[in-house]
Order: structure tokens, then sequence, then C-alpha cells
């Protein structure tokens, strides 16, 4: 029975609406591979940057090798032997491999007062070795492939686990897989079971073969809960995906009672549109009034794929047409003009001008129709914006408030009366309601039901299947840049999340 | 509040976008509030400072500072910067003053076109060929002072046949001189433009959130190039009533308006940062500087001291300002 | 990259001008120094033809070096704040105000200082203030760089000039006079200090923490911090050095000049600036070390020589060094770091 190098007990995180983490302990012991699992929105991202410090935890406490620790930032738990491989990288782009394996660490080469290359080439030998890389020491990170990159944060965790003599480090690696060819993960996991033997390694992925041939345990997280924690000798892949989703399933949570069938003219057609490297060419068409939801984990390519379709991206084949008329790739500017809106993920920084007044933000697509002797009229500003905000519920003293002082939701719900009030035919929402709070959730449903019945079709991503299901008329599953899968949810009768869940992993 | 489960590996991120309430009072009661207590202030130190002549002159300097503020404001809206209104400026009134004794009346819209077309290239250089704009118009601020230069080495009186031509400016409408209602009237172009028309209103857009903007369908480009372009105007504008009223052009007279200029928009509280501020922020800014510079002259403090002071009154400005939300890291 | 606005846009290069930009700008910093040596050979050719030889004359070679000493102090100092992807702009001020500083100091016409060789440390120490002050402005108080250094130039002059009341101060019997204007084996000892500084700069960067951490700033500000950088230190150390150099710079002008005035310090920003970006700095950060600031101002030096030797208008000379600081920045700057650009 091995001891435990790491343990959380009862941590809980909130943010404003929404709990992301729940009382969850969570232990890793040493010498393991511990797998884990869990949908967007499970908690695990969240977990993992309170193991490395980027975040401090509301309550819970956090132990490291039996003491109880402070984990300041990221710097201070790779100090301590705990630390993460991100999807996006850490290295520094135009520091050579070398530099970045022994950034901030290099007091131990000091030769005279200066760096002894020497020292530092033969270091760096030795720690690429045990990962079983071989390259020029001098070549800039930025030219280095993914697979090298995770490798050399690996290599420079293990060797900081050494220098400060950390027993057993923790080495936490999120979705390594994506960006790796076939022959590389077979190597990165078959490193990993070798590292097992003097360090204990997390391994994220939504890739549940991977998880269960490689790791020794695994834990299962839902809703800022930890689920389950099996051995991956008796987990079947099934179960696992089942614990993932849960069974039950809300009606009525997302107004299925309003949704209707769609109506028959089409509003948009995409034939045979592709994007190298990122989705295969791909058909499909949205009706009035339709929801349609798009599905897939990362690496899918549905988000790629929306950001085409409202001209943020240009497609490298095929055409996208609205109402029949093609439209013009990779411009905003005449999506908008042909009547696509687009509610981004991040409303904060793409959404809104936060320094600016309601008012202003919802009449931003429509000035020219408040106009009177050409000149943008101050009344019919006001009116349209008073409107809008009754419309849609938006909850702020006057219409002169500076978008900057709402609430998540009524920020939100800013940014759909802005496409609201420009007569759109086509709505991309990207996670619309996203660290909004419940209350202002369901308004939100409320409107997108609204939106329905006015013709306007949609195209949405949610935070969690159950909200996708419920949301939508049919439901397009991605995985892996291609169409898998395509499913009808009618009210009513709604496939469960299960039923889906194993198309998309 | 950030999605909590964004995946992202930034800690700055959190911490920029944790609740950060805005200062509730514009900065505009501020400004105005130091407009009051700086003119006070110099009232305190020599009670000349209200006589009528001291206010015609301080008059006189607010209006030209006002017009090439009025310009720079627009590209500060827009969250760039025009380093180029000195240069400008410069060769504007020697081009004007070449102009007026050769073709007369047209040297007027002649020069004002020339400064549209500087600031339009202005423009595109930031769009097309993607310098940023305080390189790019610190550059063309420079070749413009040496075309300055060229055209004439020193100054250059104007035409004493022209003279009449001069009280465009220089004249009286009703007891009020040109000079102020001219800057009055760019004051009202530029107000009008900024509220009342959709191309100013893209410009607060632009400069508040430019990725928004983008992809909300603003064209960017076009609002840029404008933003420069009334910058030109501006500079334009200002060159012609200040040879005017100096009855003669320089090739060194714009260098003071950089500073000026910028000085005016930020003290009067647009941002440089872009998306607040305004026309009237502007105006009062350039009251502000009109009055600082006449008021230590007359309190007696040192020419050369003046130009500290207002170096430092710059940098307090743009601290308390500056929209550190908007850049996660401040370079 | 996680970088928080800039990241997620498509890289769009809408005009033929700005796509071979980008490829003009990976030859011209892939190349380490090799660009920068091709085009001081181009330049020095053409100007070599255009005069018949009087060019490539020692005098004239002699004449160069010495004039491009001080632009490339100058442009060490400023290129490691670029490095860092900010930009100092305070040049001009800090020099004006160390001039008179030497002025008041130094042995002089106006009254009985004479601190001697001291005044090599104390303008080095009052320069190096400056600079920490920038740094603190930036990095405390959070003010962007370009307006922070812009504000203290201003202060600085406006002090300069107010200290000596607008007056020229004669230096006398100066030490240092024979050191400054003096040649060994033909090459003017300025231009040997210049390269000592150079060699001293560029062993720091290659060869230490310090250096490590000024490349990864550059690189990517927030990864560094994460990884354990000192950002804020190192910042104002970067500006510290800077000012310093800014002082010896100014030091070196007022004994050459054997007085003090604070309109030395004017229009020595530009050619640094454009030094820089010649020597292939990209204005975005993380690229370019002492060498490249060292060889831009030779070749900014070399072009404006050749331009007085063919009697060029020197109004058009200036226009010149606008027209090449432009091209310069455009081939050198990330696109992709700026997003949208500014």
């Amino acid at each position: 029975m091995s001891a435990a190098v790491l343990e959380l007990q009862r941590i809980t995180k909130r943010y404003p609406g929404v709990v992301a983490l729940d009382g969850v302990d969570f232990t890793v012991y040493e010498n393991e591979i511990l797998g884990l699992v869990g949908e967007n929105g499970a908690g695990k991202s969240t977990l993992m940057k309170i193991l490395i410090g980027l975040i401090q935890p509301d309550q819970g406490t956090y132990r490291l090798r039996g003491a109880p620790v402070v984990i300041k930032n990221p710097a201070h738990a790779a100090n301590l032997g705990v630390g993460m491989v991100f999807q996006e990288g850490c290295l520094v782009p135009n520091l050579s491999i070398m530099e970045n394996l022994f950034l901030c660490h290099e007091i131990g080469f000091r030769h005279f007062g200066f760096l002894s290359k020497r020292k530092m080439r033969d270091a760096a030998h030795a720690a690429l070795g045990t990962v079983k890389v071989a390259a020029d020491l001098d070549t800039p990170v930025s030219e280095t492939t993914p697979a090298v990159r995770q490798m050399i944060e690996i290599a420079r965790l293990l060797w900081l686990s050494k220098l400060y003599q950390q027993r057993n480090p923790v080495l936490i690696l999120d979705e390594p897989t994506t960006v790796l060819t076939d022959d590389e993960r077979n190597t990165l996991f078959s490193i990993a079971t070798e590292l097992k033997s003097q360090a204990s390694i997390i391994l994220i992925s939504h890739r549940l073969q991977e998880i269960v041939e490689t790791s020794d345990r695994i834990l299962i997280m839902k809703d800022g809960k930890r689920v389950a924690n099996i051995q991956a000798r008796h987990a079947g892949i099934p179960e696992i995906e089942q614990m993932m989703v849960g069974h039950a399933f809300a009606a009525d949570r997302f107004r299925e009672d309003e949704q209707i069938p769609p109506g028959d003219q089409v509003t948009l057609t995409l034939e045979n549109v592709s994007k190298r490297g990122v989705f295969e060419p791909l058909n499909f068409e949205v009706r009035q009034g339709e929801i349609i939801s798009l599905v897939g984990l990362v690496g899918s390519g549905k988000e790629a794929l929306c950001r085409c379709i409202a001209g943020l991206e240009k497609p490298d084949t095929g055409s996208i047409k609205l109402a029949g008329k093609r439209l013009t790739p990779g411009s905003p500017s005449e999506a908008v003009r042909a009547g696509i809106g687009h509610i981004p993920i991040d409303r904060r920084s793409d959404g809104l001008a936060l320094g600016m007044t309601i008012a202003e933000n919802v009449n931003l697509l429509v000035l020219d129709h408040l106009k009177v002797g050409g000149f943008i009229s101050p009344q019919r500003e006001k009116k349209n914006a008073l409107r809008w905000i009754q419309d849609c519920r938006i909850k702020a003293p006057s219409p002169s408030t500076m978008c900057v002082n709402l609430s998540g939701g009524n920020q939100q719900k800013t940014v759909i009366a802005k496409w609201l009030s420009s007569k759109i035919h086509l709505l991309v929402l990207d996670h619309p309601t996203r660290g909004v709070d419940v209350g202002a959730k369901d308004e939100i449903y409320r409107l997108i039901r609204q939106l329905a019945r006015t013709g306007v079709g949609m195209i949405i991503m949610c935070d969690t299947l159950e909200e996708d299901i419920g949301l939508c008329g049919r439901m397009l599953i991605m995985k892996d840049g291609q169409l898998v899968n395509e499913v009808n949810c009618p009210p009513y009768r709604k496939p469960s999340p299960s039923d889906i869940i194993s198309s998309i992993v | 509040m950030t999605a909590p489960d964004s995946g992202s590996a930034t800690i700055t991120q959190e911490k920029a976008t944790v609740g950060h309430k805005r200062l509730q009072i514009p900065a505009i009661y501020f400004a105005l509030t130091l407009l009051v207590v700086l003119v006070i202030l110099f009232t305190l130190g020599n009670q000349n400072f209200l006589s009528a002549y001291n206010l015609n002159t301080i008059g006189n300097y607010a209006a030209i500072l006002s017009v090439v503020a009025l310009g720079q404001m627009n590209t500060i809206l827009i969250g760039g910067i025009d380093l180029s209104v000195g240069g400008l400026m410069s060769f504007t009134s020697v081009l004007f003053v070449v102009l007026l004794q050769l073709i007369g009346v047209w040297a007027f819209p002649i020069c004002i076109l020339v400064a549209l077309a500087v600031g339009y290239v202005n423009g595109a250089i930031l769009t097309r060929i993607k310098i940023p704009s305080f390189i790019a118009t610190l550059g063309t601020g420079g070749i413009l002072t040496s075309l300055a230069l060229l055209v004439s080495p020193l100054p250059v009186v104007a035409p004493g046949s022209k003279y009449g031509l001069l009280d465009l400016v220089n004249g009286n409408l009703l007891g009020i001189p040109n000079l102020l209602l001219l800057a009055l009237a760019a004051f009202v172009l530029f107000y009008v433009t900024l509220r009342f028309t959709k191309i100013g209103r893209n410009i607060y857009y632009v400069g508040s959130n430019i990725k928004m903007s983008w992809m909300s369908g603003i064209d960017i480009v076009g609002t840029r190039n404008f933003a420069f372009v009334l910058s030109g105007f501006g500079a334009g504008l200002a060159a012609i009533m200040l040879s005017c009223n100096q009855f003669g052009g320089d090739p060194t007279l714009g260098n003071v308006y950089i500073l000026q200029s910028i000085a005016a928009v930020v003290v009067g509280g647009t941002a440089l940062t872009g998306g607040t501020g305004g026309a009237v922020n502007t105006i009062i800014g350039a009251l502000i500087l009109a009055v600082m510079e006449n008021g230590m002259n007359v309190v007696g403090v040192d020419a050369y001291f003046q130009q500290s002071i207002l170096g430092l009154v710059i940098i307090i400005s743009v601290a308390l300002t500056f929209d550190r939300t908007k850049t996660a890291m401040i370079k | 990259m996680p970088n928080t606005v800039t990241s997620m846009l498509p890289h769009r290069s809408t005009s033929w001008l700005s796509t071979s930009a980008t490829k003009g700008r990976k030859w011209f910093q892939r190349s380490g120094i090799s660009g920068q040596l091709l085009a001081l050979i181009i330049v020095m050719g053409i100007f070599t033809i255009g005069t018949r030889g009087k060019y490539l004359s020692l005098v004239n070679l002699q004449v160069i070096l010495s004039l491009a000493a001080i632009p490339a102090i100058i442009a060490i100092g400023l290129h490691q704040v670029v490095v860092l992807g900010a930009i100092d702009l305070s040049v001009e001020g800090v020099v004006a105000f160390c001039v008179v500083i030497v002025g008041f100091l130094a042995h002089n016409k106006f009254n009985a200082n004479d601190v001697g060789l001291w005044i090599i440390p104390i303008t080095a120490g009052v320069g190096g203030g400056a600079g920490v002050i920038n740094g603190l402005l930036n990095t405390k108080l959070k003010i962007p760089s370009f307006i922070s250094t812009l504000g203290m130039s201003w202060v600085l002059w406006g002090l300069a000039v107010f200290v000596s009341k607008g007056q020229t101060i004669p230096l006398l019997n100066n030490p240092l006079r024979a050191v400054v204007n003096g040649y060994v084996l033909g090459i003017p000892n300025l231009a040997i200090i210049a390269f000592l500084i150079f060699a001293i700069i560029q062993l720091v960067q290659d060869r230490t923490r310090f250096g490590r951490y000024l490349y990864a700033i550059g690189g990517d500000e927030v990864l560094s911090a994460q990884a354990g950088v000192k950002v804020h230190q190192t910042k104002i150390f970067v500006f510290g050095i800077a000012g310093v150099l800014y002082g010896l710079a100014a030091l070196f002008l007022a004994v050459k000049l054997d007085s003090a005035q604070a309109i030395t310090g004017n229009n020595l920003l530009f050619p640094a600036v454009t030094a820089v970006a010649v020597g292939g700095v990209a204005l975005t950060g993380g690229i370019g070390g002492a060498k490249n600031a060292a060889l831009g101002a030779l070749i900014v030096t070399a072009l404006n020589d050749g331009l007085i030797l063919l009697d060029v208008n020197p109004y058009a000379q200036q226009a010149v060094n606008g027209a090449v600081l432009v091209v310069a920045v455009a081939l050198t700057i990330d696109r992709k770091k700026l997003g949208f650009i500014k």
C-alpha cells in the first residue's frame, strides 16, 4: 500500500453563480498513474489549478507528503515537486530548449559569476535523457514540435524535483495526446510508465481508451463533485461514460415545452466546408427557427467551424450560404450584414465594450436605423435601448449604466439584446450560459425560445451535454474533425446523455 | 467573472477581470475642478491674471491648441496616438504662406486637403502596413519636419498684399474674434461627428474593444483611417490659424504642439487606452493647459521649468485615467 | 499561447506588403547579424562608388567610427528596454540633465566645483537613477513605458534647462579630454570604449541569469512570471542600465564639446531608435542583442556620413532617416505578437 504523496480534502471553490468544486476529496499515491475524467465544466481544470497554486480554494486542506501546505504560485509548486504540463504549453517561445529547462534555476551552474555553458549542457542532456529526447539544445522552443515541448516541460519538472530533493514529484498531464501523432503518443505513455518508479502522474484525457490502458486508478468528476474512484483494471468504458454524465435528465429545465419544429425554409447551408488540420469537409443545413447543437470534445473542430460560420475565420474549401446567397469567407462584416450573429464565449473581452453604456452596446448594430436627418437621434437611441432592456429583462438602473458594472448574466443579456435588435437570421451561440447564475440562465433560455419563434436559426454550443440536448432540436456530433453522428432531440422524447456520450469520446 | 473551467494557463486573466468597478464620477468633473482651482490660484498670485488683455491672450492660445488637440483626440480615442501633428503643423504653416503668395485665397482649402491627405497616409501605414501608430507617426512627423525645413529653412513672412485674406482668421464677427469662432466651429464639428454620426461612434467602439468591434462587423480599417484624417485636419486647421495670427509661417512652430496636444487630451480626461472621453473633455483640457502656460508666466515661473511641470502633469493624468483592466500587462 | 486578448485572432495578412514583410522579417532576424553586416557592406559600397573612393579613406573611416560611438552606447542602453517589450523615450531628457550635471560639477568656468574623475560614477549614477525611476513608473505605477519615459524626458529636459538657465557652461581642463579625443592605433578611443561596453553587455546577455530573464520577459512576460522570473526587478534593472549608459554618453559628449548645455541632448533619440531597429532588435521584444544595437548604430552613422559626403540636403537626410526607421520596424516586428496593432 503506497503512501499518499498529495491529499486534498473537502476542497470547495465558488465563483459568482456557480460552484466549481463542491467538497472534493482528492488523493494521489506514490508511484501511480491516476486518470482524471469528466465533462467540460466538471471541475477538473479548477482542481488542477488549485494543485499547482494558480488559484486558492475557498475551503479545504492541502497536504503534500503529509504536511499541510499553501501553494503560492506555480513556481512555488514546481519547487515542491508538483507541476502541470498545460495544453497550450508553458515554455517561453524565443528561448532555447536548454534555457527553458533551467529558467530561474540557473544558480547552480555559476562559474565565477557567469553561467557555465558546459555544465548546463551536460545537465540538459541528462534531463532530456530521462524523457528520451534527443535535440539540439540551442533550438528556440518555438521551432520544436508540440511533442518535444511536452517532454521538455516534463523533463524540467523532474529536474526541479531532483534539485529541490522532492521525493516522488506529481506530474499533471492535461490532454497531452490531442497534439500528438500515434507514435508520439505511444512514446509518451511508455515514458510515463517508466517514470512511475520515481513519480506520480495525473493524466487528464477525454480519450477513455487511453485512460483505461495507461492508468492504475481512475477518478471521475461531474458537476464539481467526485463521483467515482475506481481501479483501472476493473473499469469498463461504458460504465465510465455513464458516471461522467449521469442518468437523470431534468426535463423542462430548458423550457422544452416551448420548443417548436423548424420552419421549411433553409436559412444556412454549408457545402463541403473544411479547414485543413482542423475539420474535414462538412455538409449540413439549418432551417428557420431550428436550434442545432454542435457537440464534441476538445479537438473536434466545432469551435473552428462556428468561427468560420461567423466569418471570423476562413475555411479552406466549400461555401457557406445564408438564404441561398454565398457569403464571402473570413469577413465578419459581411456575415453581420447578411444577418449572422455571434455570441462569443468570452463576453468580457469579445462581446461588449465594457467602458460604454448599455444603450451604446445594444444599439451598436442598428445605428443606421436610429438616425434622424442623417444624424443619430438620442431619443431614438434611448427608446430602442429601453425596449430591449425590457424585452430581455436586463436589470440595470438605466440605459446609461456602464456595462462593466453589470452582473455576468446581465452582461450576457446585453450581448444578446445587441443581436436581437438587429434582425438576424442566424445566431451562433458559444456557451451562452457560462458563468451565469441560475435565474439568468432561465431567462436566456426564454430568449432563445423567443428567437426561434421569430424564425431565427441557431447553432449552439453549451457547457453541458444536458443543456445541449435540452435546447436543441437536432444535435450534430463532431469528433476529431469529422461529423460522426446526427441525433434528433424532439421535445418530450429527448435522448439521454449516456446515449450520446459514446459517440463523442 | 471568467468561466471557472476555461482551461487557460495564465494568472493575470483571473486577476485582471475580478470585479473592477469603474470610477463612478466621470473624469470631466475632475478636469473642471482642476481648471477652476488653477484660475483661482493664479489670480491670487497675480491679480492681472483676470485682466481683459490676459484673458485675450489665454483665449488665443487656447483656441489654437483646442483645434489641434481636438484632432489628436480622435487618434487617442481609437487607442493610438499621433506624434506627427508637430511636423504637420510646421509643414502646413510654411506651405500656407508660400501658397498665399502664389494662389491667394486658394491656399486655405489646398492646405486643408494636404493635411487630410497626410492624416490618411498615417492611417494607411497603421492599417495596411500594420506599423504601430506611435512609431509610424514618429517617422512621418520627422519626414514632415524636414519637408517643412526644405520648403523654407527660416520663418517666412506672409506677403503684405494678402493681409486681407488673413482677416478670415484675424478679423471679428459681431465683436467676437474669428479665431475663437473657428475654434468653436471646430469643436462643434468634432462634437457632432463623435456623438451623432455612426463613424464617430465607431471610433469609440473600436477604441473601447477592437476585437468586439471587429466581430460585430464594424469597418476597423475605415474607422481608423478616419480618426487619423480627423487628426490631420485638426493639425492643418490649427496651423493655418496660427500662421494667420502671426502673419507668417515657421518651420519649427509645430514641435511644441506634440506634447501640448497630447497633454490637453489626456488632462481633460480622455484615457490613452481609448474608448472614453470626448470633445468637451478636450476643450477643458486645452483651457487647463492654456491657463497653466499663461498663469505660470504671469506668476513668474521659469519658462523652462514649465516643461517639467507639464511632463509631470501628463504622467499623473495618465496614471489616473489609464484603464488597467484593458491590458493584462503594461508594456 | 495563453495570452489574454491578442491570441485568438486569425492572422490575416490582407495586403501583399505585409505578407512579404513577414517573410522579410524572418530572414532579417534568423540571420543574426549577417543581414546587418550585408547591409553595412552594401551601404558602404554604394557610397564608395558615389564618392569615388573618398568614403573609404582612413580619415573618413575614423570619422565614422568616432561619430558612431556615442549613438552606439545609447543604442546599447536603449535596446535592452526594447527586448523587454517596452520602449525608452527618455534618452534626450536624461542626457540633457546629465550633461548639465557635468557642467556644474566638473571643473568649469561658472563655479568652483571640481570633482575630477568622480564625475564618471556621478554621471552614471544620476543617469541610472533616472532609469530606475522609469522602471518604477512602469512596474509599480503601471504606466505604459512610452508615456512614462516620454514624460520623464520632458521633465528632465525642463529641469536641465532650468538649472542651467539655458546657458552654455564651458568646461576647463577636463581630465578625460585626452581619453575622449584620442586615438589608439588609428582607432578613436570613443569607439574602443563603445566596443568595450558592447562586449560587456553582450557577455552579460549571453552568460548570466539576468540575460536569460531579459529574453524570457521579452518572449512571454506572463509565462516568465509563472516560471518564477522576477519580472519587476529585472525591468527596473534594465531601465537602470539604460540610464547609466545614457549618463556615460552624456559625459563623453560634454567632454568632447568641452562645454555643457542642455540642448546637447537634442536629436539623440531618433538615431538611437533607428539604430536599434535597423540592427534587428524587434520592437515586439525578445529578439536582438548588444551586437545588433551596436551594428545598427554603425550602419546608421555610415549612412548619414555618406549622405553628408555626397552633399545631400541636410533636411532631406532627416527624411531618409525617417523612411529607414519605418522600413526597419516594418521588417522586424512580430505581427502575430501584436494582434491588433494600435
